[in-house]
Order: C-alpha cells, then sequence, then structure tokens
C-alpha cells in the first residue's frame, strides 16, 4: 500500500465517521428510489438531519 | 490449507505463551515493580484469544448468525435511521458512544485495592460478561428491528419487568449524570485554568454551531478541526489566565461550580442540538479518540513502573479511605464501565443495530468496541498506579478526612500507612500549576496526573502542567457532552411516559412540556449533584457505590433478557452462556446493595451511617468530619436518600429476575421453543466482510458483486442481481 492509498484511506474513513458523505448518499438514494422527484439541496439536508436528532436523542455512555 | 492451518496454530501458540508469561508476571511478583508493559500484554494476548475463540463460538454456535438473511439496515433502508453501514465506520460510532469518563474513573478509584484485582476484574470481565453482553443485545435488537432494552424487557418479560427496566434505566441515568457532573465539579474547583479551558468550550461549540448550520453546512471535518485549534489555544490561554488579574473571576467554588453546571445543562438540552450538543458532539468524539490514542502510544513509549501495589490491605479491610467495603464485591461494582456495563445495552439496542451491514458483524462491533473499551479501562489503572501511592491517597481521601492544608493531609496519609511530606504535596501541586491537590477525589485529576506524567516523560518534562489540564480539559469536555445528551434521554423517557397521562407531553415539540420535563430531570441529578458537593463525608466516597450498582444493575436487565431470549428460543443447553454472567453480576449487585443497606458498619452501610450522625444530632454533638449541626443533618438526609435508592435498585434487580424465572420454567416445560418476536427472515442481497479484514473468500464474492473493481473505502456491495422489495 502506498502513502498516498494510506492517505485516502484514513481521509475516506473520518469522512464516513464525521457523515460528510451522508448527503452523497442521499443523492444516489433519492435518484435511485425516487427518480423525477426533486433532490433536496446540501443546506436543506443537512438541516434536516440535525433538527431530526431533536426527536430521538441518544446516550452517550460513562 | 494445511499450511495456513498450521501456521494459524503455531501464531494462536505464540499468542497463548505471550499472554500466559505476561499473566504470571503480573498476578504473581511481590515486593519488586514490574512494569506497565506486563498489563498491556497480558490485556492484549487475552483479547484476541477470546476474539478469536470464545466471540466465534457465541457468534456461530449460541447466536447462530446468517448472513443469508437481511439486517434490519438493509431492509428498511431508508436513508435516515436504517442505514447499512460499513463495518469499520460503524465501529467508530459504536465505540464513540459507549466510551466515556467512566472507564477511566472507575479504575482510579479501584486503584486503592490495588492494581491487581482492578486488572483482572478489566479483563476478564470484559471477555466472559461486558463484551458478551453488548454483542448478544445488538444481536437480539437487530433480530428485531433495532427494538430497545425497554421494549425488548415488556415483550419478553411482561409487563412488570418491563416497569422495572424502565425505572432501572431512568434512575441509572440521574445517578450517572449526577457521578459524572460531581467528577467535574472536584477536577474544576479553585482552578482558574481548569475552569476557563472548560468556559470556552461553549463560545467555541456555538461557533462551531453557526459555522456548520450557516456558513458551511455538512462541513464536520473542516469545523472540528478548527474547533479543535481553538480548543488547545484555549488550554493554553488558560495557563496566562493563572497567572493573570482574570485568575480570580474563574477561581470558583465547588458549590459555584456545581450551580453552573446545573443551569448549563438546562440552558444545553432546551436549545436546539445543532448549536450545542452536535458540535460538542463533535469535539468530545475527536478528542477521546485522540486522546486514547496518545495515551497508548504514550504508555508504549515510556514504559512507566507500577508503583501501586498489587494487592493493597484494603482489599480485605474493607476499610479504603476512597470508598469503603471490601475487594467483594466492590472492585466489581466500583469498575462497571471497562469490565462490564449495563449503559451499553441501551446504546447496543439503540442506533447501531438499525446501521449494522451484515449479521456476522455484530462480533466486530459488539465484541470487539468492548474490549477496545477495556483496553481503555487498562490504560487508567495503569495511569493510576504509576503515581506514588501517598500522593494518591492525599488526592483521593475525601477532604474531611485530610483536612485543608498540605501538613494536616500529610499526616492524614501517614496515618493510613502510605508517605507523602508536606513538601513533596506543594511541590506535586506546583508542578502542574495547581494550588493544591489535596483532596481532589472523582478520579479525573489523578488520572490527569497520572497522564500529564505520561505525557510529559513521552515530550518534554515543562510541558507538565499544560498535559494536565490538557488531560482535565479532555475529561470535562465529554463528560459535559454527556450531561447534555443525557438529560435529553431522561427527558425523552418522562416526556413519554407523561404522554401517557396528558397527551401533549408526548409532542416532544410542545415547547411548556420540554421546559418542564427538562427542569425535572436537570432537577433529579441537579439534587445528587448539590448534595454530593456538599457531603462532608465526600460526595465521590458516597455517591460512586451507587452510581455503580444502578450500572450493574441495568447489566443485570441485559442479561436477564437476553438469558430469557435464548430459553425461549430452545437453546437452554447456551443459556449458561449469559446466566453466568448474570449470575455473578446479581450476586455481586445484589451483596453490594445489602451491605450499603443492612451493614452495621457506619462507614458502609447507609443507615447504620444515618444512625449514627442522628443519635449524636439527638444529642447536640458534631461527629467529624462534620463541622456544625447543618453539615450533621445533611449527612443524615443524604444518607437516608442513598439508603432508600440502594435498597430501590436492590428490588429491583430482584423483580425483573424473578419475573423472568416464570418465563424461563415456562419456557422450559413447553416442548417446542415459545413463539419468537423476530421479524420474519429475507434473503440478503448485500455482500460486506464480516471481520475487520475480508478474506480472501470475501474479497472474491466482493469482486464478484463490485464488478471486479477492487477498492478503497465501502468494500461492502449490493449484488448485481437485485430482486424487488
Amino acid at each position: 500500500m502506498t502513502l498516498r492509498e494510506a492517505m485516502s484511506g484514513v481521509r475516506w474513513y473520518l469522512r464516513e465517521v464525521a457523515g460528510e458523505t451522508a448527503y452523497d448518499r442521499y443523492v444516489e438514494h433519492a435518484r435511485r428510489e425516487h427518480p423525477g422527484e426533486p433532490v433536496m439541496s446540501r443546506r436543506d439536508f443537512e438541516r434536516r438531519r440535525q433538527d431530526a436528532r431533536e426527536a430521538r436523542p441518544q446516550a452517550r455512555c460513562c | 490449507m494445511q499450511r495456513s492451518r498450521a501456521r494459524s496454530i503455531a501464531i494462536w501458540t505464540v499468542v497463548a505463551i505471550v499472554g500466559a508469561v505476561a499473566w504470571a508476571i503480573v498476578a504473581l511478583v511481590r515486593g519488586e515493580q514490574i512494569s506497565a508493559a506486563w498489563l498491556i500484554f497480558a490485556a492484549l494476548a487475552s483479547y484476541a484469544i477470546a476474539y478469536r475463540f470464545y466471540a466465534r463460538f457465541i457468534v456461530r454456535r449460541v447466536l447462530e448468525v446468517d448472513d443469508k438473511r437481511a439486517t434490519p439496515a438493509e431492509r428498511l433502508d431508508n436513508g435516515i435511521d436504517y442505514q447499512p453501514t460499513d463495518r469499520r465506520v460503524l465501529f467508530g460510532h459504536h465505540f464513540a458512544a459507549i466510551a466515556g469518563a467512566g472507564p477511566l474513573v472507575g479504575p482510579v478509584l479501584a486503584a486503592q485495592m490495588g492494581y491487581l484485582p482492578g486488572t483482572i476484574w478489566i479483563i476478564v470481565g470484559v471477555i466472559f460478561a461486558g463484551a458478551v453482553q453488548d454483542m448478544v443485545i445488538l444481536f437480539f435488537s437487530m433480530r428485531r428491528d433495532g427494538k430497545s432494552l425497554g421494549q425488548m424487557a415488556r415483550d419478553e418479560i411482561g409487563p412488570v419487568g418491563g416497569v422495572a427496566a424502565l425505572l432501572a434505566v431512568f434512575s441509572i441515568m440521574i445517578i450517572l449524570l449526577a457521578v459524572l457532573a460531581l467528577v467535574v465539579v472536584n477536577a474544576l474547583a479553585e482552578s482558574p485554568w481548569g475552569t476557563f479551558s472548560l468556559a470556552m468550550t461553549i463560545p467555541i461549540a456555538l461557533f462551531m454551531g453557526f459555522y456548520l448550520r450557516v456558513i458551511r453546512p455538512g462541513r464536520v471535518l473542516e469545523t472540528t478541526a478548527i474547533g479543535v485549534t481553538l480548543l488547545l489555544l484555549a488550554i493554553i490561554a488558560g495557563g496566562f489566565v493563572q497567572d493573570s488579574g482574570l485568575a480570580d473571576a474563574f477561581t470558583l467554588s465547588p458549590e459555584a461550580i456545581a450551580f453552573c453546571l446545573i443551569a448549563y445543562g438546562f440552558v444545553a438540552s432546551v436549545l436546539p442540538v445543532w448549536m450545542l450538543l452536535a458540535p460538542r458532539d463533535y469535539l468530545s468524539t475527536f478528542m477521546k479518540i485522540g486522546v486514547i490514542a496518545l495515551l497508548a502510544v504514550g504508555i508504549i513509549v515510556t514504559l512507566p513502573v507500577m508503583q501501586n501495589e498489587a494487592v493493597t490491605k484494603f482489599a480485605s479491610s474493607g476499610e479504603g479511605p476512597v470508598f469503603a467495603g471490601a475487594l467483594f464485591p466492590f472492585v466489581f461494582i466500583t469498575i462497571a464501565c471497562g469490565a462490564l456495563s449495563g449503559f451499553h445495552s441501551l446504546i447496543a439496542s439503540g442506533t447501531t443495530p438499525k446501521m449494522i451491514e451484515k449479521e456476522s458483524q455484530v462480533r466486530i462491533i459488539g465484541y470487539g468496541a468492548m474490549l477496545t473499551e477495556s483496553f481503555v479501562a487498562v490504560m487508567a489503572i495503569i495511569a493510576a498506579s504509576i503515581i506514588e501511592p501517598g500522593l494518591y491517597y492525599a488526592m483521593n481521601t475525601p477532604a474531611g478526612v485530610l483536612g485543608d492544608s498540605v501538613q494536616s493531609a500529610s499526616q492524614a496519609v501517614n496515618g493510613l500507612g502510605f508517605q507523602i511530606t508536606p513538601g513533596e504535596l506543594s511541590a506535586a501541586a506546583a508542578a502542574v500549576d495547581e494550588e493544591t491537590l489535596v483532596a481532589r477525589t472523582g478520579g479525573a485529576p489523578t488520572l490527569a496526573i497520572g497522564m500529564s506524567e505520561i505525557f510529559a516523560g513521552a515530550t518534554a518534562e515543562s510541558l507538565k502542567a499544560f498535559w494536565y489540564h490538557f488531560a482535565i480539559m479532555f475529561e470535562a469536555l465529554f463528560i459535559l457532552t454527556t450531561v447534555d445528551a443525557g438529560t435529553r434521554v431522561g427527558r425523552f423517557m418522562l416526556q413519554d411516559t407523561l404522554g401517557n397521562v396528558y397527551k401533549p407531553f408526548a409532542r416532544v415539540s410542545w415547547k411548556p412540556g420540554l421546559w418542564l420535563t427538562s427542569a425535572l430531570v436537570v432537577g433529579a441529578w441537579g439534587y445528587f449533584l448539590y448534595a454530593g458537593v456538599t457531603n462532608p463525608l465526600g460526595g465521590i466516597n458516597q455517591l460512586f457505590p451507587l452510581f455503580g450498582i444502578a450500572n450493574q444493575l441495568l447489566a443485570a436487565v441485559a442479561l436477564t433478557v437476553a438469558t430469557t431470549l435464548l430459553i425461549k428460543a430452545g437453546k437452554l443447553k447456551w443459556a449458561w452462556v449469559t446466566g453466568i454472567p448474570l449470575a455473578w453480576d446479581a450476586a455481586v449487585t445484589l451483596t453490594a446493595s445489602y451491605q450499603k443497606v443492612f451493614s452495621d458498619v457506619p462507614t458502609l452501610g447507609f443507615f447504620a451511617q444515618r444512625d449514627r450522625f442522628q443519635e449524636a444530632l439527638d444529642n447536640g454533638e458534631v461527629l467529624a468530619p462534620a463541622q456544625s449541626l447543618d453539615d450533621m443533618q445533611a449527612v443524615v438526609t443524604n444518607s437516608t436518600v442513598d439508603g432508600i435508592l440502594a435498597a430501590l435498585f436492590a428490588v429491583l434487580i430482584i423483580v425483573v429476575i424473578a419475573d423472568a424465572a416464570r418465563v424461563w420454567v415456562k419456557a422450559i416445560r413447553a416442548r417446542e421453543p415459545l413463539p419468537t418476536t423476530e421479524t420474519p427472515p429475507e434473503e440478503s442481497h448485500l455482500v460486506a466482510p464480516s471481520g475487520l479484514f475480508p478474506t480472501a473468500e470475501e474479497r472474491a464474492m466482493l469482486a464478484g458483486a463490485n464488478g471486479g473493481a477492487a477498492r478503497f473505502g465501502r468494500d461492502g456491495a449490493r449484488q448485481p442481481e437485485r430482486t424487488g422489495r
């Protein structure tokens, strides 16, 4: 494995863990499952996603 | 095939020998100091063997995971909560959710019994109890579309068990929040450096929240990088504040900090998630993982030597100053997180089961993440054990025993049988730029001292004060995140319950209900926090055992649910897998509650303590460490409340287990397995490796599904011939 591959692996992992790729996945999901329907902008999507956390709080352990 | 088999046998033989040698040295060497490296080796070798053999046995034979069966993430994929997630990413999420201050604080306190009992329990406990509980609950919840522990208890055991489980969850939440907040109070009291840096996290988080919401939606990494930089600057700035005219403004008494935390807890929990909680969560998660990794590297680089005894006299006498009681059951109560933590069953039946790609991945995510948490606990017990014992007891004995000067503290420590001079105590405080280290109970300051020694040893001695405050800040940071998140969870449960009585409460957006329930939850933990801060006997000394009992009570509920499910599925012969940890956990928790309620030793039994102080109060006497009649009254009230709680916890465990035993008998008498509550199986079309690294076989399957494109990143794939849903 070259250094470049390792770096891209780390970058992939951090983006996934942080949820930065959620929007890309949503766009893919929306295009695949609901073709022809409008797709939310990133701003709207992230807002929806953050606000959804309000309704289902997740515990952090000790 | 033959060759790879021989190689595998050779490798595992070596691992077993390394582990056996390390264990022998940790357990048998007496009278001379051993290197911390042996604890690390013993832990890692045991984890490897347990993961490879025991976890695999449970997954294959007991749970019978089936990768041909679609997981809820695949069947119900909605892009929001149900979503197939790469196992390595989900491991990160799950670990971040289960690991917090618990595995860092408990082992530090348990070091009063010596490093050996704690280390054995952390490693053996995680292998046979903690990691098993996490994995099994994750599996059962996954088979039921991600049902919560409370729902499973109601469905599998019955309404009585269900209500008892719900009560257990709510009460552990309150005690947990109070104890964690108390740890923060003890770490920050009279410390302008620590208080300033922690206060700065609030504007930093607010800035991050707005940045992420308005300026750069979704750019979490960029925002977190900015936040971490600001955080480090805040820690450095704290050093200057300490020496400036601002110091007085940030020098707060324990009571003042307690009120600040209570106010913060309320405001933070009614603000929208995006403003404070979400950015804090990113900050504390990345800090947490970063610091744990740093600590591991630091220990390996510096290889510190253990100063603590292997087993101290307090293990048998039960008269330790940090917490009362003998080794059994109190080591197993004090070290909850890191060995067996009931709280994890809430996470394992929360979001994780809805995101898992393949059933067999419960092994790496459930069992593997808990092994990692256990390793964090081993590092914490090392950090607490490389400190001079004299300093350890000067920091962890309640203030009432130590008095308020270095002279009186030195005398008290000598009285316990350990040595530290007043000069050494002052020098230790000066080395980390603190006013005093006397009676800095709660575990966080002790851990910070241990970490600062390790980090300063790996970097430069002059950085010791920075590293100390870095460690304090990092612990306080994620404790505050837990306080915010936990208040929300408790409020959610309360809203749900009150919603049955008055409908609007169930609507989470109904503002009056939101404020009222938030105030109730904050008021509940705030009460225990304030009582702990002002308790003349020491809040940690009094409350930490209750926290441990509550956590192990929740573990008993989880293990009971798991055992019930195994028996109902006709797997009585495998029920020992969760049944033995349950029996052990019930024995520990019930013995501890029994002693806390009925012991006639006043330092141990809450009611004996109450009677002793009440009697003196009736005669108008003041008993040390109380200093006034008000103090006496406070001890009486606290002991009564704590005693009632300990009794309540014991009753809850008995109710849950007795109610479950009824179901066990019914299931064993029935000829057929009882009707299952599992979601009916559906065929899976996802391909993904089950372990961390894909096997050759899995790689071939993936290549087929991906059309041959091997690439970095998400290696799970959807099979090309998808059938309609």
